[in-house]
Parts: C-alpha cells; sequence; structure tokens
C-alpha cells in the first residue's frame, strides 16, 4: 500500500473516531480536501527581502503586493476572492500600465485574497505570498512547501528555520523547506558577476552544518531580474538595446549609480521617465547586466530573455521546485496531512484513538518515500557522496529523473514486465552489494540501504 | 597641530616651575602628554554584508579592509595614523586564554596580505588586525575600528564587541540602503547608544538603490519614534573610491562622503578638542590657584606689616597643615572600607548568580537527558555565564563610580578635579576554558542482551522451579515467560539508572565548570577592585599632597616676611604684585579656554 493510500486511511478511520467532536471533524475534513489539491508552496521570509518578487517571477505576471497572505492557484479566468469578516466576496482583478492589480477597494485590511489565476505555472502548485509578520507556525501550517528567502544566514533565519521543525514529525522528514538567497542582485554592490558569486555561497551554505538538516536545497535567485525577464516589454528591450549601443565608458559613468542613471545630461535622448521606470523594473545592476549581455551578442529580444531566466537562477529555483516539491506531491501531502492529524491526537486525545496514534508513529518511522527524497536532496547537493557511477545510478533509482519506474531504471523504451524485473532484481544484487561494502562509509552504506529499500519497493510493485 | 590650549598650559607649566613646584609641574606635564595623545576610537558596527568594512575603506580612500560577497571580517581592524603604511596582527598563542595573564604577540605583516594572513590564522587565534596609514583624517588620533558583523546580540562573540564599545568614543552604525532599519538593528542601536551615546547612523549602497531617499525619510522617522536622536548620513563607498581613483569631485560630493567627513570632523574630533581644552582649563586653573594662594599670603602679611599678625599668619597655616594631615586619615579609612564592603558585596552577586544558573541546570537534568543537546546545552551555559559575567561587572563599575563620589566627599576641600578622570582597568572580560563533556556512557545492545540474560535467569530458575513441582520441566512455556519479563525489566532498569548516572555526571560537570568560572571570574573582579582602589589612593594622595605643598608654602612665605627688612621687602612687595598680575592674566587664559567661570578671589 502507497503512503498515499495508508495516509488517507488514516484520515478516515479518525473522522470516524472523531464522529462526534464537530471541531475535530471540520479540520479533518478540510485536510481530506487539501489532501487532492495542487502542492501548497509558501514563499517566507522578512521585510523587504523580495517575497512578491519571487512569486512574480514563478507567475511570470506582475502582481502589485498585498497586505495579507495572498494566495494564487490555477483557474479558467482571472478573478480574486478576498475572505473578509462577513464571508468571502469576490473582487475584481484589473490590469494597468502591465501590472495586474487585485482591486481591494474597502476590503483593504483582509488577511487572506485568493486569486485565480489561468497558467501554466499554477497547474501543479498553489502560490502563497505571505505577510512579513506571519510566524513560522503560521506559514508551515498553511502550506505544504516553504520557499525560504533570505539574504545572509543569520541568526533570525535560522531560528525560524528550527521553530518550524520543532516537531518530531516534522523533525524526522525535513524535506519540504528550500532556502532561496534572494536579492543576488544586491551581493557584491551589484558587480557585474554578483550572480556567479551568490551561486558560490549558496554552494556554501548547501554545506552549512546548521543549515543542512533544515532544508533541501540553497538556490541563488535575483528576484527582480527573473521578473523583468519574464515580463519584459517590447519598448523596454528598444530602450535597453539604445543604450548598449553608446561607447562603454560612457554608459559606465552613467551607470554609476541610480541617481546619474535618472539624472539630466543623458547621452541618448531618451525621456527621464522611461529611465525610472527602467531602473525601478531592472535595477541598476538589471541594467548594468542587460547592457553588458546585449554587447555580447544576446541582441535579439528571445536570446536576452532566455539568457536573463537562466542568469537570474529562475531556472535553478523552477527546477527545484519541480524537483523536490511538485513532483512529490503525495509526499509532502502525507505530510501535511500526518502533521494535521496529530495536531487533532494530542488536541483532543482519546483512548478509541489509540491506535491512530499507533499506525501514524508507524507510518511516520517507516515511510520510505521521505527517506528517499532526504537522500536525493543529500546527493544532489554534495552532501552524501558516492564513488564514481553509483552517484548518478542512486540519484535516478530513488526518483531523481522521475518516480515511474522506467524513469527510475532509466529506460529509453518501453521494455516488458519480465525484463524490467530482471533488471531490477539485478540492481538489488548489486545494491545489496554497496549496503555492506566495508569500503564505504556508514553514511554511503546508509544511502545503499536506502536506494536497496527503493529496488524493493518497484519490484513489489511489478509484481 | 598646535591647539591653543597647549600653549596655555606650556606657560602654566612654566609659571610652576618658576614659582618653585616641581610637583605641580610635573602633574601638568602627565596631563599634557595624556592630551597630546588622545585616541579617538570609533568604531563601525552593523549587521553583517551591510558594507562596514568599505565604508572603512572609503572613510580613507585605501583598500585596507578585506571586503567580499561572503562573510569576510572575522576579527576587529584598527585603522590608525602612520607616516609610512604598515599592517600587523595581534595574536594569541593560547587559543583560549586565561583570564589573569594574556600575553598577546605583535606580527607585522605587508598591508596587501593582511586579508590572507587574517583567514590563515586558526580562528580564535588572531584577535586582532591593526593598520597604520597616512591620512589627514586620522592625524588627530583617529582610530577607525573595522568590526565583524553583528548576528546575535548574546553571543560571547558580541560580548567582546561590546566591551571594545565600552572604549569607543564615538560609532557608526551601518546599515544598507535596500532595506529599512530593522527590529534587530534597532535594538542593537539602542545597546549601543547606552554606552557610548554618539552614534551616527551611515546608510550605505546609495548607488544601487533608486529608492535610498524614501528609506532614508524612513529611518529618520523610526529613530523619531523610537526617541533616537542620531543623525543620519547616506553614502555610496563605490562612488567615493571611484572618485578617488579618477580624481573626480564632483563624483565625490554625490558619494555623500564630504557631509559625513564633516561629521566626523565636526562631531568627533572637534569634540574632543573641546573635552582636552575643558581638562586643561580645570587642571590649569587649580594648578594656578595654588600659586596664587601663597604669593597672596605674602603679600597680606606684608601689608599689614605687624609682627603679631604674620607669627598668628604663621601659626595658622601650620594649624592648616595639620588639619589635612588628621583628615587625610579619614578619607583614607572611606575608602579602604568602602573598598572592602564592595568586594563583598560583588562577591555575593556574582554567587548568587551563578547559584541560579546553576540551579537552572539541576532543573533542566532532572529530566532531560544530557546524551542529547549536550551542545546546545554547553552553548546555553556558556551564554548565561557571559551574561552574569557582564552584568557583574558592570555593577562593579557603578559602584566604583560611587565610591570614588564618596570619597571626594569626605576630602578637606573641593576641587574641582577632584574626581579622577578614569578608574577603570581595561579590558577584563574574557572567557574562560570549553566546558569538558562529561563521560556519556551508551546504553549498547550487547550491554542489553547481558543485563537481560541476567535477569531472565533469575525469572527462568524461579518459576521453573516452582512448576517443576507441578510437574513440568524445568524449561516450560511460563518460566520462558517469566523469563522474558524479568529481562525486559531489568533492562528497563538498567537503561534508567543509566540515565541517572549521566545526569549526575552533566551536573557535576556543569557544576566543576561553574565553579571554576567563579573562582576565575572573582578573582578577576577582586583584582580589579583593588586596581581602582590603587588607583584612587594615589589620585588622592597626590592631591593631598599638593595641598600640604601650597600650605607649606604660605607658612614659608609668612615666616620669610617676618625676618625680611624694610627695603627687602618692599622690592619683595613689587615682585610678587607682578608675578601675581601674570598670573592672573594667564588664569583669564584658562577660563577663556574651559568656558567655565570659577573666580579666582583676588583683585590684585
Amino acid at each position: 500500500m502507497s503512503l498515499e493510500n495508508k495516509v488517507l486511511g488514516l484520515l478516515n478511520e479518525a473522522l470516524i473516531v472523531y464522529r462526534d467532536s464537530p471541531r475535530a471533524t471540520s479540520w479533518l475534513r478540510n485536510q481530506l480536501v487539501r489532501f487532492g489539491e495542487p502542492v501548497r508552496i509558501a514563499v517566507a521570509g522578512s521585510t523587504r527581502i523580495g517575497k512578491s518578487t519571487v512569486v512574480n517571477a514563478l507567475l511570470g505576471e506582475e502582481f502589485t503586493p498585498g497586505r495579507g497572505f495572498t494566495w494564487y492557484r490555477d483557474g479558467v479566468r482571472a478573478r480574486a476572492t478576498a475572505f473578509t469578516p462577513s464571508g468571502p466576496q469576490e473582487v475584481p482583478v484589473v490590469r494597468r500600465d502591465g501590472r495586474a492589480h487585485v482591486e481591494m477597494g474597502m476590503w483593504d485590511q483582509v488577511d487572506r485574497v485568493i486569486v485565480d489565476w489561468p497558467t501554466r505555472a499554477l497547474r501543479d502548485a498553489t502560490i502563497i505570498d505571505t505577510p512579513p509578520t506571519a510566524t513560522s507556525d503560521q506559514v508551515y501550517r498553511e502550506a505544504d512547501a516553504v520557499l525560504y528567502l533570505m539574504r545572509h544566514l543569520q541568526d533570525v533565519d535560522l531560528k525560524y528555520l528550527q521553530a518550524a521543525h520543532d516537531n518530531p514529525i516534522a523533525r524526522s522528514s525535513p524535506i519540504n523547506t528550500v532556502v532561496v538567497l534572494a536579492k543576488a542582485d544586491e551581493i557584491g554592490a551589484g558587480r557585474i558577476d554578483a550572480l556567479s558569486s551568490t551561486k558560490q555561497i549558496a554552494r556554501r551554505y548547501r554545506r552549512e552544518a546548521r543549515v543542512q538538516p533544515l532544508c533541501q536545497n540553497v538556490v541563488a535567485v535575483a528576484g527582480l531580474i527573473a521578473v523583468a525577464a519574464r515580463t519584459m516589454r517590447p519598448e523596454e528591450f528598444t530602450a535597453l538595446a539604445a543604450l548598449a549601443a553608446l561607447p562603454r565608458a560612457e554608459l559606465e559613468d552613467h551607470l554609476l549609480s541610480a541617481d546619474r542613471f535618472v539624472g539630466g545630461d543623458f547621452p541618448v535622448v531618451m525621456d527621464p521617465s522611461v529611465r525610472q521606470a527602467l531602473l525601478e523594473r531592472y535595477g541598476i545592476f538589471g541594467v548594468r547586466l542587460t547592457a553588458t549581455l546585449i554587447r555580447q551578442g544576446f541582441d535579439t529580444q528571445v536570446k536576452l530573455v532566455t539568457q536573463l531566466v537562466q542568469r537570474s537562477g529562475l531556472g535553478e529555483l523552477r527546477d527545484s521546485i519541480g524537483q523536490y516539491f511538485t513532483e512529490r506531491r503525495e509526499v509532502l501531502k502525507a505530510r501535511s496531512a500526518l502533521l494535521a492529524l496529530d495536531v487533532v491526537l494530542r488536541a483532543e486525545p482519546k483512548p478509541a484513538a489509540r491506535k491512530i496514534v499507533m499506525d501514524l508513529e508507524r507510518i511516520v518511522a517507516s515511510a520510505h518515500d521521505v527517506r528517499e527524497l532526504r537522500l536525493l536532496a543529500a546527493l544532489q547537493c554534495g552532501r552524501t557522496r558516492l564513488p564514481g557511477a553509483l552517484e548518478t545510478e542512486a540519484s535516478r533509482i530513488v526518483g531523481g529523473l522521475g518516480t515511474a519506474v522506467q524513469a527510475r531504471l532509466g529506460l529509453e523504451y518501453e521494455a516488458d514486465e519480465t525484463e524490467q524485473r530482471y533488471l531490477v532484481a539485478d540492481l538489488l544484487a548489486r545494491w545489496r552489494e554497496q549496503a555492506a561494502n566495508p569500503v564505504l562509509d556508514q553514511d554511503q552504506r546508509r544511502a545503499a540501504t536506502v536506494v536497496v529499500r527503493s529496488c524493493e519497493g518497484m519490484l513489489s510493485g511489478l509484481g | 597641530m598646535a591647539a591653543p590650549w597647549l600653549d596655555v598650559l606650556d606657560e602654566t607649566i612654566g609659571a610652576c616651575t618658576t614659582h618653585n613646584r616641581p610637583d605641580l609641574a610635573e602633574r601638568l606635564r602627565e596631563k599634557r602628554a595624556r592630551q597630546l595623545d588622545p585616541k579617538l576610537r570609533v568604531l563601525v558596527i552593523g549587521e553583517a554584508k551591510q558594507g562596514k568594512s568599505q565604508l572603512v575603506n572609503a572613510l580613507v580612500n585605501a583598500p585596507v579592509c578585506a571586503v567580499g560577497d561572503d562573510i569576510t571580517t572575522t576579527v576587529p581592524t584598527f585603522v590608525q595614523h602612520a607616516e609610512t603604511p604598515s599592517a600587523a596582527l595581534v595574536r594569541n598563542p593560547v587559543a583560549r586564554r586565561a583570564i589573569t595573564d594574556n600575553p598577546t604577540e605583535r606580527v607585522p605583516v605587508a598591508l596587501d596580505q593582511l586579508a590572507k594572513e587574517v583567514s590563515a590564522g586558526y580562528s580564535g587565534e588572531v584577535v586582532r588586525a591593526e593598520v597604520g596609514i597616512p591620512r589627514a583624517l586620522l592625524t588627530s588620533g583617529l582610530v577607525l575600528i573595522d568590526t565583524p558583523g553583528v548576528g546575535d546580540l548574546r553571543s560571547a562573540h558580541t560580548a567582546s564587541t561590546f566591551a571594545a564599545l565600552m572604549q569607543a568614543d564615538a560609532v557608526l552604525l551601518v546599515s544598507d540602503a535596500t532595506s529599512e532599519l530593522t527590529a534587530t538593528e534597532l535594538e542593537l542601536l539602542k545597546q549601543v547608544i547606552t554606552n557610548c551615546p554618539n552614534v551616527t547612523v551611515v546608510l550605505t549602497k546609495t548607488d544601487i538603490c533608486p529608492q535610498w531617499r524614501r528609506v532614508l525619510e524612513t529611518n529618520q522617522a523610526q529613530l523619531a519614534r523610537a526617541g533616537v536622536s542620531a543623525k543620519v548620513f547616506a553614502v555610496s563607498s563605490a562612488l567615493r573610491l571611484r572618485a578617488a581613483q579618477t580624481g573626480d569631485k564632483v563624483l565625490n560630493a554625490e558619494s555623500g562622503f564630504p557631509d559625513l567627513l564633516a561629521c566626523v570632523q565636526r562631531d568627533i574630533v572637534s569634540a574632543a578638542d573641546q573635552l582636552a581644552r575643558r581638562v586643561v582649563a580645570v587642571s590649569a586653573a587649580s594648578a594656578i590657584q595654588q600659586l596664587v594662594a601663597p604669593l597672596k599670603q605674602e603679600l597680606t602679611v606684608q601689608n599689614t606689616k605687624r609682627t603679631e599678625d604674620t607669627i598668628g599668619a604663621l601659626h595658622e597655616a601650620q594649624r592648616r597643615v595639620d588639619e589635612l594631615r588628621r583628615r587625610s586619615a579619614r578619607w583614607q579609612t572611606v575608602l579602604a572600607d568602602e573598598m572592602a564592603d564592595l568586594v563583598s558585596d560583588i562577591e555575593f552577586d556574582l554567587r548568587d548568580r551563578t547559584r541560579k544558573i546553576l540551579r537552572e541546570v539541576d532543573k533542566t537534568f532532572d529530566e532531560a537527558d544530557p546524551a542529547k543537546g549536550w551542545d546546545s546545552f554547553e552553548q546555553w551555559l556558556e551564554d548565561n555565564l557571559t551574561e552574569a559575567g557582564a552584568k557583574n561587572f558592570a555593577w562593579l563599575l557603578d559602584r566604583s563610580e560611587w565610591v570614588a563620589e564618596k570619597v571626594a566627599k569626605s576630602f578637606p576641600v573641593y576641587r574641582e578635579d577632584l574626581l579622577p578622570g578614569s578608574i577603570f582597568p581595561e579590558d577584563v572580560l574574557e572567557r574562560i576554558s570549553a566546558i569538558e563533556r562529561p563521560n556519556i556512557e551508551k546504553f549498547t545492545v550487547s550491554q542489553k542482551l547481558f543485563t537481560g540474560l541476567r535477569g531472565s535467569y533469575g525469572g527462568v530458575l524461579m518459576f521453573g522451579l516452582v512448576t517443576s513441582l507441578a510437574g513440568m520441566p524445568l524449561i516450560n512455556v511460563v518460566s520462558i515467560g517469566a523469563g522474558a519479563l524479568f529481562g525486559g525489566k531489568s533492562i528497563k532498569d538498567e537503561g534508567d539508572a543509566r540515565l541517572k548516572r549521566r545526569q549526575a555526571a552533566a551536573k557535576n560537570a556543569a557544576q566543576r565548570h561553574v565553579d571554576d568560572f567563579f573562582i576565575k571570574f572573582s578573582k578577576d573582579c577582586r583584582d580589579a577592585a583593588r586596581h581602582v582602589q590603587r588607583s584612587l589612593r594615589n589620585h588622592f594622595s597626590t592631591l593631598a599632597e599638593e595641598l600640604q605643598e601650597t600650605l607649606l608654602e604660605s607658612a614659608r612665605s609668612a615666616r620669610r616676611a617676618v625676618q625680611d627688612d624694610a627695603s627687602k621687602r618692599e622690592r619683595r612687595t613689587i615682585e610678587v604684585r607682578h608675578d601675581l598680575d601674570k598670573l592672573v592674566e594667564l588664569y583669564k587664559r584658562v577660563q577663556v579656554l574651559g568656558g567655565s567661570q570659577v573666580a579666582l578671589g583676588i583683585s590684585a
């Protein structure tokens, strides 16, 4: 029985046991509904760290940030619902000078808005923009997975993440957080190589002993550039191309500071308001970078956008979200449901629920999917290293390229069941050897054990 | 740079020498030396990655501090004036040093190798880096101190920053323009202000932030709301360094640095000058007063020309000398008593604080298993001890000041420089050795097995014998079941016993550590108290000696007046008047210097 089914069964069982408590029943019903929804990914972090910017970059649309929690989910047409004290209220979504606005009107202070927005990015994930005042507890309860934004590792950030894992279930499966070094464009005072240098810092944090057990991955993202790239307008490109056409020394002089860039006596005829808009959308670093890129030959809008998306770290962020969050929907959903169930069991303990408590513990202790996900992250971040080709094979078997048997085996053609079984059995034998290989250290042997378990899972799936 | 106060001070010293008072001259010379070498410490602090090092670099227009994208500054860097550019590392070969003796060594390195050398040293070994560089800004004795980023307000690492803060004359709090002041930054600012009120907030990186003006306004509003009256300056280090490369004056003005430098010059350097003038004025004035007293005595005596009066004056002078001797015994008693009280109070306070911590430890380990979470416990204990130490020490400083005031009150005469400027020893807050990890014994599987078997043996035998009466064999279902039960119980008992042992060991280790801390720190506090006592005694006895000398001089001149004949007396009177005029003139200049108005009490 898969993890998903086990958890579903447990939830239903709990519903029966708690049928006399209206509070618990409605809470559990909500969990059941939530179980079938796409993964909820919250974007959290301190004030002005760029939460809304990252959300916009993921959506590919510039939304004016709201005050409370803003949910973006897939919908047939653009509309928004504000949860006011007097019940849900539909509010219009309008576009004004290239940005999308949620017209809150008199509902300015509501703490939750749900925006339905038709876009491919939201097909298998609901994205939640959180207010800076939200506590780690609130955020982690609302969402199945969290992108935590920070500049540099500070005590505040560490405390936030630690608080999120201060629960036995959460601690045993720290698989739902990806740390994002936001504002990569402000590192090194906007030097042209700021992005690659931030990527190095991210690499260092991935191995940092204090960060490691709290997140799956650390990625660097320049939010402003990512948004600008995904929503670049033709007139902006024209303006940027005109800037790039200037002699380098002359342009550099005017790109020294933001004030200089929008100031008078500019060498090309360009309205100050155009320059101001460029500055707001791209930042001084973005203008520097795009001018350099255009000069290097990325001289059409398509080429430039591709290059910017890649450089801004957005691609890497999307890969991480895909690999650790959306593709692992079942595990994350199950984890959230188990946590929610735990809340009920603690809040209203009763003798009849004893079996559920034990089942819950058993699932948590034996959830192989969680261990698979941890190993995958460890292999990809370089926390665990295996010799030679074993490493790629291991990450493939635990689901690095997809969780279907075909993908796990790395087959490029349709193999029939007998052949698959034969292949899996071969893998199983080899990895069993590795799991007992005295040359490997303990960490590596443990990794091999997880791989063995994955093989066994496949084998039993094949019947 | 010859300050006006220097001339006045030199003249006063000259007057002291001509009036045959080498003791006063010596004291003033000491003051002169101290004022001539004023170290103005300006601390640059802030959270990590706000551009502190780059700010220091831009202030002196040279890459003296290492700048990087990741966390770069690990030790404080002192940037001060030197004729030729030089750099040195101050290292402490003993990584974790004891409190009492801290022998440090100074290793000169090449200026461009400094960053590499700092990171090459073991952490904790390099105490600080020192850079000397010829800059007009620094000639007035300004020392810029670049510090590692402050992340946590309570960690022991930050405690050393705060120890440095106590000696700082001014603080530049750095925050970058990409965001407003955060809650932690405001908290830091408040802490700083209690220690050093001369704080300036510097908003860096204005070049990359189009909205820095808005951030500046928000920050000012935030400061106003918090009730902090600190100036805020917006600067761009990148522009300033670029301007220095190209010699572009306009760009330099744009960088915002001229304003900041003017503020540093005005508020910090000239404030220090003001302070120097005040100190000089007070000590020079008191010296002149002492010079004037015997002259006045002589003059009055000669004016009256009556021998009986003169002899009366002589007696009077002698009586006052005796009185002074008698009363000086009193202030010495006061000083000794108060210091003894102080030491015992401080020790009690420290004992009380450490006991509270110990009680907390006991409570924790009554339940918690030390095998888990020992590291975080260690950190917690270290933090708490540091905090207790810091509070205790701050109290010691407070009380010492109070003692100084009390002694001053029981001093026979009032003088403006009665209270000493500084009585505190430098840098006592040091950390002590690491807490040793208690021997944590794990309950391994084989041990469990053994214990289980041992326990089950009894059960099997006991029930086996009983059931054998019923005709069953010795090993049967009942006896094996009982064996399993007994075995399980003894495993559990053994596990509990081991946990108890672990807890006891942890408590013991903590107790030992706290005791060590207490002994070392209380010794240190006692040393500090003794140091304070000694310096207070020296200070006040110097004052007493001076007073005595003045009185004796008066007596001597009175005697001279009695002995001298008329013509000589006439000439002497003119001389004395002339001297007095000169001193009054000098005194007026001194008063202009200090801005204070203490009448000399003569009209010659």
